[in-house]
């Protein structure tokens, strides 16, 4: 699946700004010059210098140390937002096209319920109700991209579901494990990795604007939203500031997409969703 | 073919007469139907009775008279009462109103309406005057214009007391046919009338011609919205989406190149910490005492307002009757002390754990604090009340949940009413709700001193300091008012107490 991504031009710089990215996130500690935490009030809002790369926030804070420190979490909140987002799509999908009826009138109006709750009221509301976490935060948004998962993994399933080699092999004696795991899930997983890729760049828009508004973090964590939610107030003495954060978030949504993009037009991938659909 | 040509001079004529009519009509210095747009905070109740916040009377004071009011110097002047006078031993004043007051609904304002507006504020089930209307045993009306207040106990901070929200007068005519119905549809006899109000988003007031001093407003119609992102005013003053705001000290250089006029007002104000002593780790003295020395409050100061304010470490600014010099070092910063005091207690460094309870826009101020915790051993951890008209009220006033509060006084008429609010055993920010017998005693002589008693600043200054030694809670500095403007509208006035918008005009030009 790989092989496919980098074979587009888009795909190849896609993964190269994702594993920048996420190499940022994974060796920031190690990275980072100084504590993101640490204060020095007599360096306020001071300019990039070899000490400081991209100087110091309103508090003195290195604000290079603070952007790798933001990295890991502002990612790993994506991450486990869409995690949520496949285990609560894509395994109801499955089912509703396997159990019958009643399972799937039950998820389909489930699911459509949840497609009417707007994405950061509902992440407000849930962390006023289990506290003012990023999990909790993450929680709520991995409830709200669920739909997304479960309406292409239900439309990719369907017509698998009903061809004529699998109803062969139900009438031979397989399990629904089995013609799930043997039959259906290769058919599903092209969708649910643009799926995936898609949203995940989804979810990290909305951890940003989560963050940004001070909802699912609590001062001084730092995050991209939270660090440009500052920035902007100290535009007239670091005009820069909020420049690096909003990079890193348009870069990050930009090679999610360009990935999914990928996903969807790479060969092979688009080969296997013809047959699947040409079989239905 | 001549027709025509009539009706197109005879347009022309209105519109030259139209535009010569606009052109005389601003000559007090307004322009007429001049609008101003105020960003600052709704009040959390438009009724004064049941407004939870010291801060409310800067909006308050929009809609509603007082008896009296505050001068520049927070000396009580007259206002809907044209006078008043004590008699022998203090224990009754009678204030004498303006003739022919009426409210903006019609209700004639006489002394009959100044009573029942003011045993509404002693009896009410959900008032929150009680306390401040306690010294008021008895009201008796003589005639139409004389109120007479017998009172407790001698009590000379009564026309104080009544400048502000305590002594604001509400139309008996709207509070008998539905008091609940006031908090978010006032009517009084203050400078503007109420027009329209969107929880949370908007309030329209228009000037109120019946206004005693309506001669002094020059403003048509005030529309007032709550700003929550510092980050915005600017933008909106520029804009002309907001014409007056207030922002942070560190903000003044970048309104400044912005083309915005900047006021620094001198105020009230006192930023302080609500430290609640019944919350355990706090219900042990040592620990309090070594958070008042653990705080750098210059640092406060000058990294999160620019500098601008002073320290303080009691409630009131300097220069004004009851700052007390002698706590000019009360709890100087002394870190090396604080953690002395902690170990005193019993806790090594890292042991103790501490919630810092902060509103939205004072995150810097939290974190900053975090850290001189943290030079001193203790964790902190910061809890970030969500913005809203009476969120903060929830948290920490009336639920009392928070352990160590980043707050501030805005001042009160009254320095009584002011250490009330602070220290004393029913006040909002006295989140412990402790207060000793000294310091009422203290508050008491405050009382029965006269105010052009030469022993009154001495008395006052000395219950001042009974009150910075009993409590848990301490000042952390003053927090004057920053107000940016556009450049069509006038200066405002500087009064210590609040915003005041007599004699402020609105141009047409930006």
């Amino acid at each position: 699946m790989l092989r496919s991504v980098v074979a587009s031009r888009t795909g190849t710089v896609s993964v190269a700004v994702l594993v920048f990215v996420a190499l940022l996130a994974v060796a920031g500690p190690w990275l980072a010059p100084h504590d993101p935490l640490l204060q020095d009030p007599q360096a306020i809002l001071a300019g990039a210098s070899a000490e400081h790369w991209l100087g110091t926030d309103n508090l003195g804070r290195d604000v290079a140390s603070r952007l790798l420190a933001g990295s890991t979490l502002s990612l790993v909140a994506a991450l486990e937002a869409v995690a949520v987002g496949l285990v609560l799509g894509v395994v109801p999908a499955l089912l509703s096209v396997h159990l019958g009826r009643a399972v799937e009138w039950l998820s389909l109006r489930l699911m459509e319920a949840l497609v009417t709750l707007p994405f950061l009221v509902f992440a407000v509301a849930m962390t006023a109700l289990l506290g003012n976490g990023l999990q909790q935060a993450m929680l709520a948004v991995g409830v709200l991209v669920a739909p997304g998962f479960y309406r292409v993994t239900r439309a990719a399933a369907l017509p698998v579901a009903t061809a004529q080699y699998v109803e062969a092999a139900v009438l031979a004696g397989a399990s629904p494990w089995t013609v799930l795991r043997r039959h259906v899930w290769p058919k599903v997983v092209p969708a649910v990795a643009v799926s995936t890729a898609s949203l995940l760049g989804a979810s990290l828009v909305i951890v940003s604007s989560l963050t940004f508004l001070g909802i699912g973090i609590t001062p001084p964590t730092p995050t991209w939203g939270g660090m440009l939610a500052t920035d902007l107030q100290y535009l007239f003495q670091r005009p820069f500031g909020p420049f690096v954060p909003a990079v890193l978030i348009v870069a990050t949504v930009w090679a999610c997409n360009g990935i999914a993009d990928a996903l969807r037009d790479a060969p092979a991938l688009s080969a296997e969703r013809k047959v699947a659909a040409h079989v239905g | 073919m001549s027709r025509p040509r009539t009706l197109l001079r005879l347009a022309a004529v209105v519109a030259a007469a139209a535009v010569a009519l606009t052109a005389c009509g601003g000559g007090a210095g307004s322009a007429s139907g001049a609008t101003l747009r105020w960003g600052f905070a709704l009040p959390t109740s438009w009724d004064p009775v049941t407004s939870s916040t010291g801060n409310d009377i800067n909006t308050i004071s929009l809609v509603y008279a007082s008896l009296t009011q505050l001068d520049e110097k927070a000396t009580a002047v007259p206002g809907l009462a044209e006078s008043w006078k004590y008699n022998a031993d203090g224990t009754a004043v009678t204030f004498t109103l303006r003739p022919n007051l009426t409210f903006t609904d019609g209700t004639p304002l006489n002394a009959d309406a100044v009573k029942q507006s003011l045993l509404r504020g002693k009896t009410q089930q959900n008032s929150l005057l009680k306390d401040q209307l306690a010294t008021i045993k008895d009201i008796t009306v003589a005639g139409d214009r004389d109120v007479t207040l017998v009172l407790a106990a001698p009590d000379y901070q009564v026309p104080n007391l009544l400048a502000g929200k305590t002594g604001a007068i509400v139309s008996p005519t709207a509070f008998t046919e539905d008091a609940a119905a006031i908090p978010t549809a006032p009517v009084g006899a203050g400078p503007f009338k109420f027009e329209s109000f969107v929880p949370e988003s908007k309030a329209v007031l228009v000037k109120n011609p019946g206004y005693w001093d309506a001669a002094d407003v020059k403003i048509d119609r005030l529309e007032l919205t709550p700003t929550t992102d510092a980050a915005t005013v600017i933008a909106a003053v520029q804009s002309g989406a907001l014409d007056v705001s207030y922002i942070p000290g560190n903000q003044i250089p970048q309104a400044k190149a912005a083309g915005l006029e900047v006021d620094v007002i001198d105020s009230l104000q006192v930023n302080q910490v609500d430290v609640h002593s019944g919350l355990a780790p706090l219900t042990d003295r040592r620990v309090v005492d070594a958070l008042k020395y653990a705080v750098d409050r210059q640092q406060i100061i000058d990294v999160v307002n620019a500098g601008v304010g002073d320290v303080v470490y009691q409630p009131f600014p300097k220069g004004y009757v009851a700052f007390d010099p002698s706590l000019d070092t009360a709890f100087a910063y002394d870190p090396a002390k604080a953690r002395q005091l902690l170990a005193d207690a019993g806790y090594a460094p890292g042991q103790l754990a501490l919630t810092v309870t902060v509103n939205s826009i004072s995150q810097s101020t939290a974190e900053l604090v975090q850290q001189q915790l943290q030079a001193v051993g203790v964790n902190a951890t910061i809890k970030v009340v969500p913005p809203g008209s009476s969120t903060w009220q929830q948290e920490v006033y009336l639920g009392r949940k928070a352990q160590f509060a980043l707050d501030g006084t805005v001042g009160r008429e009254s320095p009584v009413q002011n250490l009330t609010v602070v220290y004393g055993p029913e006040g909002l920010m006295n989140t412990s709700k402790v207060s000793t017998p000294e310091f009422l005693a203290a508050l008491d002589a405050v009382r029965r001193t006269p105010l052009d008693s030469p022993d009154y600043p001495r008395v006052l200054q000395a219950a001042v300091r009974t009150g910075v030694e009993m409590s848990p809670s301490f000042s952390l500095g003053t927090q004057p008012r920053v107000v940016v403007r556009n450049k069509k509208v006038s200066p405002l006035p500087h009064f210590l107490s609040q915003y005041r918008w007599e004699g402020v005009t609105v141009g047409s030009t930006t």
